[in-house]
């Protein structure tokens, strides 16, 4: 890593020491963005070149906003690396299939520390709260998924903050232990141990489906909580989120108010996550509890955009439209990136995703994007 | 401003149901409404349908024709409010520029006139009589072709006008019709069974237009049911969708999504030849917005011409910039429009890391042309965006074809005069259907072999009487 990376790398860590209770300012963001756009231009030539054909390089360069981000599509055909391609310590990638000519994104990183530095203390904010809990967990291992973002960040969640308290319970071949789950949760029930139960929507609702034809049902220790991300991406049975979190409480005993969503992507290495357990919403709310009052929030170092989906210009608070984030995280890759999300923002950065699909028909009468997808092609 | 909604749903002549009506924002301000009916309701539009399909038997199929041309003559008399109406609604609803849906609505109705509808049915049937009664055709062969009493047809909502020449192909052979139309295509199925009532009352009784979202309802399974003939355009998933609940003894016609690519030949790539060839393919590429199954998403283009694939790529997309001010692409949803960032944020970046790759993009960004050195098939995102690549010969791109063979429709080929022949003999054992020129490849005839068959197959039942 060159020296330049190590200084901005070093501040970076030191403000995300700092934790995420306290907002950031325009200027504080604004001055670090200017600083990792220079060194992105400096250091990551395709990205520079890209920046270069829409005229904004950094003389141009005014405020965070007016940096151009990549389409996460970009990740997917050419290695974006800024600083020395040679010091990428990790490669992540995306999940989805290979076939056909579709290739997944990847996320090239030079220092797992800045990664780390970024993702901690905003798990601890919002999951841990500095409870001791025992990490179960429905994803596999970091050692088995390497290239998996979302192990990589629990991997960093059982040794930092459970005190290497947990497991493991998806193998390499994305095999749900069910029984090993179980006994997992019985042993944490007569322990009185607290979990957290943490895993992709998708192996939350195989492992119900799987516990459900046992009959069996359980009440986790009080203080435990479960984080689910990611949606079902068509590898389980879809479930409206009130029927998701309402079969999760019947069958673990913990309320939907424990209940956790991350919003995050490979492409980006800090994430957010709903406040429910760090900022308990106000129990005399009557919209407490409504699933669909619930917002996201970016740690301090993350910022959001809001775009027109056809010309992509900034629209005004409340409007939905393409989500586009920056994320000083990203020092050794790209900051920006422009997202296939649709979703909107409110006036306190509350952050709703609304998806990729608003449900509408499709137009394309040619081949769609979704039967490519499943590999007919 | 708000508009009235438009009705998406033309009912059969004296059949008057009770209905609750369901409003779909089309865009902003403009919405379309459908109705929701109950069961009974249901069932007595199939049961007036059926007794109407059965009076058409009755009547002589080129008093059909004459009719469904009249009324084809009003959605291209520019003086018609109904076709007026048509264009109004098509801006909205199929997200088309206006002048888009003035070239669609055009070109679509000019097929549904008696002169081609006569044509279509002597070229498939030489004696459209045979629909009429038993006639002797060849060798001696006494026959009689017969329509179902109904056909249920669901359209994909991609091409305006597809659904209404699906409708006229089961008229033509007697079946009354029950259409559901796609989203984006609820208007011209909807004014074109309002002008047939208008012309031909008896005709009128024998068709009903329904949108309703979604698939899976009661309404589908009763008409799959009742229904001896299912037509059915979409993506694979949804026509297998509707075939896993065809009955088995019903007849079912699968138009599943398709793609398209052109060809030009070396011989097509000189000075004033090269300007010519890139107009006409803008136009095929840029037609309906890209979205028919008839759009080319890739141009293969032959080394060894005056003008090299990259340069060619170049003149392209001024073609497609001009055509852009002569006719505007149309409103992109906000799904469409993120895809089209992506394809192209993909090909930028792709360009950037010095792959041999050239974007260009149009001033108001509604075309993109990307040239790729890489000659593998790329799926375009639609909305006129194309992939220009080289070949050393056409004779490599059948290869090139294999992987999409199942989905390949219209090669578009320009140049290659003396190889035309063989080129379509290769390409025709990869998948592809039809080979035509750019200027034809957005209109296939009336009479063309749709996806690979007569349009009429699978329509009618041939009775053979056999001597005594």
């Amino acid at each position: 890593m060159d020296t330049v990376f190590q200084i901005l790398s070093d501040e970076l860590k030191a403000a995300f020491r700092g934790g995420v209770d306290e907002p950031w300012s325009d200027e504080r963001f604004g001055d670090l963005a200017a600083r990792v756009f220079e060194y992105q231009l400096d250091t990551n030539q395709v990205y520079a070149n890209y920046c270069r054909k829409r005229g904004s390089m950094a003389a141009a360069y005014s405020d965070w906003e007016s940096i151009p981000p990549v389409p996460t599509s970009g990740f997917k055909v050419v290695p974006l690396v800024s600083g020395d391609a040679a010091s990428v310590e990790r490669v992540f990638r995306t999940s989805g299939t290979t076939s056909g000519g579709v290739s997944r994104g990847e996320h090239h990183v030079p220092d797992l520390d800045l990664y780390r530095a970024s993702l901690v203390p905003n798990l601890e904010k919002h999951l841990y709260g500095g409870d001791p809990l025992r990490l179960l967990a429905l994803v596999p291992s970091p050692e088995e998924a390497p290239e998996s973002s979302l192990s990589f960040m629990l991997g960093e969640a059982l040794d930092m903050l459970s005190d290497g308290d947990g497991e493991f319970f998806v193998g390499a071949n994305l095999g749900l232990d069910v029984g090993g789950l179980r006994v997992a949760i019985e042993t944490a029930c007569t322990e009185d141990q607290p979990v957290l139960l943490a895993g992709t929507a998708f192996a939350l609702v195989h492992w119900l489906d799987a516990t459900a034809e046992t009959g069996l049902s359980f009440e986790l220790p009080t203080g435990s909580r479960i984080l689910e991300t990611g949606g079902f991406k068509g590898r389980s049975r879809v479930l409206s989120r009130p029927e998701f979190y309402e079969a999760l409480s019947t069958a673990l005993g913990v309320p939907a108010s424990r209940i956790v969503n991350e919003y995050g992507m490979t492409e980006l290495l800090s994430q957010f996550y709903e406040p429910v357990l760090s900022d308990p919403p106000d129990p005399e709310d009557p919209a407490v509890g409504a699933l669909d009052q619930r917002a996201h929030f970016a740690p301090p170092w993350m910022r959001t955009r809001v775009l027109d989906p056809v010309s992509l210009a900034p629209l005004p608070v409340g409007e939905e439209g393409l989500l586009c984030h920056y994320d000083l995280a990203n020092l050794g890759s790209v900051m920006g990136v422009l997202t296939e999300d649709l979703g909107t923002l409110d006036a306190k950065g509350g952050l709703r995703v609304f998806g990729r699909v608003d449900g509408a028909e499709p137009r394309g009468c040619s081949l769609a994007m979704d039967d490519l997808l499943s590999g007919v092609v | 401003m708000e508009r009235t909604p438009f009705d998406a749903a033309c009912f059969p002549g004296g059949f008057e149901p009770e209905a609750q009506w369901e409003d779909l924002e089309a865009e902003p301000g403009v919405a379309v409404r459908y109705p929701v009916l109950d069961d009974r309701a249901w069932t007595e539009l199939i049961e007036n349908l059926r007794v109407s399909g059965e009076a058409l038997k009755e009547r002589p199929v080129r008093e059909l024709v004459d009719s469904i041309g009249r009324a084809a003559e009003r959605l291209l008399d520019p003086e018609d409010s109904l076709r007026g109406e048509a264009l109004n609604w098509l801006v909205p609803t199929a997200g088309l520029s206006a002048e888009m849906a003035d070239l669609v609505l055009t070109g679509m109705a000019k097929d549904w006139t008696s002169d081609r509808l006569t044509e279509l049915l002597e070229r498939e049937f030489r004696v459209p009589e045979v629909l009429d009664e038993f006639r002797v055709l060849d060798s001696g062969r006494k026959l009689h072709a017969v329509g179902s009493d109904l056909s249920f047809h669901v359209g994909a909502g991609t091409v305006p006008g597809v659904s209404v020449s699906s409708m006229i192909r089961s008229l033509l052979v007697k079946s009354a019709v029950l259409l559901k139309p796609g989203r984006g295509d609820v208007v011209l199925p909807v004014v074109f069974a309002r002008a047939l009532a208008q012309v031909d009352a008896g005709l009128g009784r024998a068709v009903a237009v329904v949108y309703w979202p979604g698939g899976r309802s009661p309404a589908e399974a009763l008409a799959l049911r009742e229904s001896s003939v299912v037509v059915a355009y979409g993506g694979g998933e949804s026509v297998a969708a509707l075939r896993d609940r065809t009955p088995v003894t019903s007849r079912f016609l699968a138009y599943h999504h398709r793609v398209s690519v052109g060809l030009i030949g070396r011989d097509a790539l000189s000075g004033a030849n090269a300007r010519q060839t890139a107009s006409a393919a803008a136009l095929a590429v840029s037609t309906f917005d890209q979205r028919g199954c008839v759009s080319p998403h890739v141009l293969y283009v032959e080394a060894g011409g005056s003008t090299t694939a990259k340069e060619w790529a170049g003149v392209l997309a001024e073609a497609m910039g001009e055509l852009e001010n002569a006719i505007p692409g149309g409103r992109l949803t906000p799904e469409e429009a993120s895809l089209l960032h992506q394809s192209r944020g993909a090909a930028e970046m792709q360009e950037a890391s010095g792959d041999e790759v050239a974007v260009h993009i149009g001033d108001r960004g509604s075309w993109t042309v990307i040239y790729q050195e890489s000659s593998a098939f790329t799926l375009s995102c639609q909305n006129r965006v194309i992939y220009v690549k080289p070949v050393p010969d056409l004779d490599d791109v059948p290869q090139l074809l294999a992987d999409v063979g199942p989905h390949l429709q219209t090669v578009a080929l320009s140049g290659a005069t003396d190889r035309r022949q063989y080129l379509a003999t290769v390409l025709g054992r990869t998948g592809v259907t039809r080979v035509t020129s750019f200027e034809g490849a957005p209109w296939p005839p009336p009479w063309w072999h749709h996806d690979g068959a007569s349009v009429f197959a699978g329509l009618v039942s041939w009775v053979d009487l056999e001597d005594e």
